[in-house]
C-alpha cells in the first residue's frame, strides 16, 4: 500500500485522486482535524484565571454618600452607615477608559453624593461613577461627615505590577500582565487610578492606589514600566482601609 | 490551469480541500469556544472579546504553521503534494481568521477610550526600547499587513502581471510574516495571558517549521551536487548514461549549476530535456508525470508537450527545451538552454 501511494500521481484537476494516494487523504485530513481537536481543546481549557474582578451588576445602581478626595486620584470615602462601622474608602471612574478628575477636583474635600455601578475584586472596590446622580455635592449636609487623617505608614520597598484600577477591578478579565499593557496604558492616560499590585499581601492587602512621591498622579515615564514585575521603593499612607503608595519612580527595579 | 482569468477556478479537488480546511478551522474554533470554556479552572470567565480574540489568534498561528509546513513535507514526500495544490485558499482563510481576531482585540481593548481605536493600537504602548514590555500588536500588525498584501495577489492575474520569479519573491514574504508572529505571539500571549501549555504548542510549531525547512533544504543540496560529468571529447554535452534508466513517463532531473535544472524526459521509446521550472509557480516539473501524453507538473497540474516545451492549445505557456543525443548507447545533453517554446526533435530509442 505504502509503494502504491508513494507512486501515485496527483493532478489537481483530475475527477479524482489516484486510487493509491486516497487512503493517505483521508488519514491526513483525519489527523489534521484531529490535531486540531486536542490543540484546541487543550488551550482552551488550560487558560490563566482571570481572578474574581467583576462589575457587581446584581447589586444595581449604587448611591453613596462621603467625601470625595481628588488627589492622587478620585477617591470617596464612604460614610459608615452606623456608627462603629468601618470606614471605607473606594476608588471613583468615569464610564470606559475615563477618569472623573475634573469633576472631583472642584469638589476636593467635601460632602457629595456619588451614583454608578461598582466593580470589586478582594479588597478593593471601585464605583463607575454615571447615571443620574454622578457626582452631586450634599447642599445641607444632615451631619457632615469628617474623615480620619491619612496615616503615614513609613517608606516601604515593593515588588509587584503596575495596572489600571478598573480592569484589575474586574472591568476586564484578564485585566493585568503585558498583554493588557496597552489597555492599561489607556485606561491611566485616561485618568483611570493606577494601582500597584503587590505579589503577596501588605497590611492585609495586594494592592495600593498609587501616587508620585508628593502625592499627585503619577509621572508619563510609568507607561513604559506598566504590566511588568517590577520593585519599588516608596512611603504607604493608610485612608481608612485604603492604602495609597507614593512610589519613587526612580528606584524601579525590574524582576524578570 | 485555465485562458482566461475567473475569480476561482473551482474543482472537485478544491471543494474536497477546502472542506477539510473549514472542517479544521470550525473544529479548533467550536471546540475553544464552546466545549472547553465547561471544563476550565477559572473563578470567572474570560471576557467572551479576549476569549474569541485568542482563540482566533492562535487559530491563525497553527494555519500559518501548517502552511510553512507543507512545502517541505512535499519535498520530502510526495504523497503531502495534494495539500500544496490549494494552499493559497489556505492562506486566504487564514487572512480572514486574523482580521476577526484584530476586530475582537480592537473593539475590546483600544475601545471605551477618547482616543481613537486605531490611533491607539500604534500611540497606547510605545515601549520600543525594552524587550519585555514592547508593543508586540505593532509586530502583529506588520504581519497581518503582509497577509493581506498576500491575500489580494494570490490570484493568477497577479502571478502572471508580475511574472513568476517577482510573485514568488513576494510570496515569500509568509516567512517574515510567521517570524512576525512568532515575536507577537512571544512577547504578548506567552507573558502570562496564555496558558503553559500555549508555550509548548508555539515552540514545537517553530521546532517543526525550522526542522522540516533544515531537513528539505539538505536533500536539494544533495540532489544539486550530483551534477553529470561532461563528454570527454566534447565538453559541450554532458554524459546522462543510460537512457533506459529513466523510468518510463517520468524524468531524470540534471543540475546545470545552482540555479538551472534540466528535467529529462522517457516517454517510450522516445526521449525529451525541457526546463525543470514550470512557468505557472516555478514548480518542478520533473517530478511531474506524462499524463495524456504531456508533462504535467506536480504542483497544479499544468501540462507541457515534450518536443517543443508548449501548453497543448488553447493554452499559451511555454518553458525552454534542451537538445539531446545518442552516442554509443549514452544519452548526451547539451546544456545550453534554447529558446521557450523552441521544437526539438525527440531522441529515438531502439526497441
Amino acid at each position: 500500500m505504502a509503494l502504491k501511494s508513494a507512486q501515485a500521481f496527483f493532478i489537481g484537476w483530475a475527477k479524482k485522486p489516484p486510487k493509491g494516494l486516497r487512503p493517505f487523504l483521508w488519514a491526513i485530513s483525519a489527523v489534521l482535524i484531529g490535531a486540531a481537536a486536542g490543540v484546541s481543546f487543550g488551550l482552551g481549557v488550560s487558560v490563566p484565571d482571570p481572578g474574581s474582578g467583576s462589575f457587581q451588576w446584581g447589586a444595581g445602581y449604587q448611591v453613596l454618600e462621603g467625601v470625595v478626595e481628588s488627589k492622587p486620584y478620585p477617591v470617596l470615602r464612604v460614610k459608615p452607615e452606623a456608627a462603629g462601622d468601618t470606614a471605607k474608602t473606594i476608588l471613583l471612574s468615569g464610564v470606559g477608559k475615563r477618569g472623573v478628575q475634573t469633576r472631583a477636583d472642584p469638589l476636593d474635600g467635601q460632602n457629595v453624593k456619588v451614583g454608578g455601578v461598582m466593580l470589586e475584586r478582594g479588597s478593593i472596590s471601585m464605583l463607575q461613577v454615571g447615571g443620574k446622580v454622578q457626582i452631586t455635592p450634599l447642599d445641607k449636609p444632615a451631619d457632615s461627615y469628617t474623615p480620619q487623617a491619612a496615616e503615614d505608614l513609613g517608606k516601604w520597598r515593593l515588588t509587584g505590577e503596575i495596572c489600571d484600577g478598573k480592569c484589575y477591578s474586574g472591568a476586564m478579565r484578564p485585566g493585568i500582565g503585558l498583554a493588557h499593557k496597552a489597555c492599561a496604558n489607556l485606561c491611566i492616560i485616561g485618568g483611570i487610578p493606577p494601582v500597584f499590585v503587590t505579589t503577596g499581601a501588605v497590611q492585609g492587602t495586594n494592592f495600593f492606589l498609587l501616587a508620585d512621591p508628593a502625592g499627585n498622579p503619577v509621572p508619563e515615564a510609568i507607561y513604559d514600566v506598566v504590566g511588568r514585575l517590577v520593585t519599588l521603593e516608596g512611603n504607604v499612607e493608610r485612608r481608612d482601609d485604603l492604602l495609597v503608595f507614593k512610589a519613587d519612580f526612580a528606584t524601579v527595579k525590574y524582576n524578570w | 490551469m485555465s485562458v482566461k482569468y475567473v475569480p476561482v477556478i473551482w474543482n472537485r479537488t478544491k471543494f474536497a480541500y477546502d472542506a477539510v480546511v473549514l472542517a479544521m478551522i470550525g473544529t479548533y474554533l467550536g471546540l475553544y469556544l464552546y466545549i472547553a470554556p465547561a471544563f476550565q479552572s477559572v473563578t470567572k470567565p474570560i471576557d467572551g472579546h479576549i476569549y474569541w480574540a485568542q482563540a482566533f489568534g492562535s487559530c491563525v498561528f497553527l494555519l500559518l504553521t501548517v502552511i510553512l509546513c507543507v512545502g517541505p513535507l512535499a519535498r520530502l514526500d510526495k504523497r503531502f503534494l495534494p495539500l500544496l495544490y490549494n494552499r493559497r485558499h489556505l492562506g486566504v482563510m487564514t487572512c480572514v481568521l486574523a482580521l476577526f481576531h484584530v476586530s475582537y482585540v480592537i473593539d475590546w481593548y483600544y475601545a471605551f477610550s477618547p482616543i481613537n481605536k486605531y490611533a491607539a493600537v500604534l500611540f497606547s504602548n510605545t515601549s520600543y526600547a525594552e524587550f519585555l514590555g514592547f508593543p508586540f500588536e505593532i509586530l502583529g500588525l506588520f504581519a497581518l499587513l503582509i497577509l493581506l498584501v498576500l491575500a489580494c495577489t494570490s490570484h493568477d492575474f497577479w502571478l502572471h502581471f508580475l511574472g513568476p520569479p517577482t510573485w514568488k519573491t513576494l510570496h515569500m514574504g509568509i516567512y517574515f510574516a510567521y517570524a512576525l508572529v512568532v515575536g507577537h505571539v512571544a512577547l504578548g500571549a506567552l507573558q502570562g495571558a496564555a496558558g503553559p501549555l500555549m508555550s509548548t504548542v508555539v515552540v514545537g510549531s517553530v521546532a517543526l517549521v525550522v526542522s522540516l525547512h533544515l531537513v528539505a533544504a539538505r536533500k536539494e543540496k544533495v540532489t544539486d551536487t550530483d551534477s553529470p560529468p561532461e563528454d570527454k571529447e566534447d565538453t559541450k554535452w554532458l554524459d546522462l548514461g543510460d537512457p533506459l534508466s529513466i523510468p518510463d513517463k517520468r524524468a531524470l532531473i540534471v543540475s546545470i549549476d545552482e540555479s538551472e535544472r534540466v528535467a529529462v524526459f522517457r516517454n517510450g521509446t522516445k526521449v525529451s530535456a525541457i526546463s525543470n521550472v514550470c512557468a505557472h509557480q516555478n514548480g518542478p516539473l520533473g517530478e511531474g508525470k506524462i499524463v495524456y501524453g504531456c508533462v504535467t507538473c506536480p504542483w497544479h497540474g499544468y501540462q507541457y508537450r515534450l518536443e517543443d516545451g508548449c501548453s497543448p492549445p488553447p493554452f499559451k505557456e511555454k518553458i525552454p527545451t534542451y537538445r539531446l543525443r545518442l552516442e554509443k548507447g549514452r544519452l548526451q545533453l547539451n546544456p545550453e538552454a534554447l529558446p521557450a517554446g523552441t521544437y526539438v526533435e525527440p531522441v529515438q530509442l531502439s526497441g
